[in-house]
């Protein structure tokens, strides 16, 4: 999915703490003025080519969320901004929450057999008004992506902790040092 | 301050746009992004996943394969640094990279496998190797022994050594 043009962005506070949606609104300040690139911030998800969400998505706005989704037109992409929309951040595990974009998509694909668009993930708890300009740049290809899963893999000979210390096999050598204090001598 | 006045003032400021995706940024003294695992230096102790509040950092311990497995998920970290501070080794850091952005969950994660040493009594994985070594050089020569031990054989000895003591001093 490619932009050539302009990117109107709807901006969805889906349970956020309000760090990511300061962030968001930091970029269309003078500083970092984004509407130099053709970014906007629109009021209706109607207008919007893409939505961002902020926040891990509460079950209270988990309807609202799917609403909105439903109303952006096709195509569309998703920017989830902040640790929360990515993963589910500090409150993956919690009952209140749905725990993130992907278990948002899980559902989508349950009860109303939606594909997931393209999603940009910007990690960050905010993350730098920076970098969600950088995250708005891949989503148009303006940019190469950086962040590359790393797979280490460890190879030793050694599995065995005998090998380690070979004294170990046998615990005679153990019993002498042992003083038992008897009370009352 | 007139009209004219705020208007002298903005031209002699002059432009304070930053070229950002065209142009780096600098970034101040102490900042925090990206944490990174140093893989040959890391001994798999599991500090780090006790003590990361989002559990960003994941320890899964897979006994067939003999292997540990250390998961960081990028998309959940908060960049608190509490990893770094807490790490015996000083394996992991955190960069001053943020652009982090990415296309798929996958591109998110980093994932060190460790191999993980035998108990010399049952046989059960237990502990990877870097980090019973990295105990041994800390430990006195005689207490060295116990390492080769997995918990539940190492409280078995220690019973054992206590029972055959005692029945020597009665």
């Amino acid at each position: 999915m490619m932009f050539k043009k302009s990117l109107w962005v709807f901006h969805l506070n889906s349970g956020s703490c309000n760090g990511c949606d300061i962030e968001v609104l930091n970029i269309f300040t003078p500083k970092q003025d984004v509407e130099r690139l053709g970014i906007k911030l629109v009021g209706s998800p109607r207008h919007a080519d893409a939505i961002a969400f902020t926040g891990p998505i509460t079950r209270e706005c988990l309807p609202k969320a799917i609403e909105a989704f439903m109303a952006v037109p096709e195509p569309k992409i998703v920017l989830a901004i902040g640790s929360c929309a990515c993963g589910g951040g500090i409150w993956f595990d919690s009952y209140a929450v749905i725990g993130g974009i992907k278990e948002f998509y899980k559902i989508l694909k349950e009860k109303h057999g939606i594909e997931p668009p393209t999603t940009i993930y910007i990690p960050g708890c905010p993350p730098k008004p920076e970098a969600i300009i950088y995250g708005v740049a891949l989503a148009r290809k303006a940019v190469e992506q950086k962040q590359k899963s790393e797979i280490f893999v460890e190879e030793s000979d050694i599995d065995d902790a005998a090998t380690l210390f070979k004294e170990a096999t046998s615990t005679r050598h153990f019993i002498p040092k042992i003083e038992v204090i008897k009370r009352g001598e | 301050m007139g009209r004219f006045g705020l208007i002298f003032k903005s031209i002699a400021k002059g432009r304070v746009t930053e070229k950002y995706p065209f142009a780096p940024i600098e970034l101040p003294e102490g900042f925090r992004g990206k944490p990174e695992i140093d893989p040959e230096k890391c001994i798999g102790c599991g500090a780090c996943a006790t003590v990361c509040p989002p559990s960003a950092i994941q320890i899964h311990v897979d006994e067939e394969q003999g292997y540990k497995t250390i998961d960081l998920f990028l998309g959940r970290c908060i960049f608190c640094a509490r990893c770094e501070e807490v790490c015996p080794a000083e394996a992991i850091r955190l960069t001053k990279e943020f652009e982090l952005a990415a296309a798929s969950e996958e591109d998110l994660h980093q994932v060190v496998k460790l191999k993980m040493a035998k108990c010399a009594g049952c046989g059960r994985p237990f502990d990877t190797v870097r980090h019973l070594q990295f105990i041994a050089e800390k430990l006195p020569e005689e207490q060295k022994p116990m390492l080769a031990l997995c918990p539940d054989c190492r409280a078995k000895l220690a019973s054992k050594i206590l029972t055959v003591a005692a029945r020597r001093h009665r």
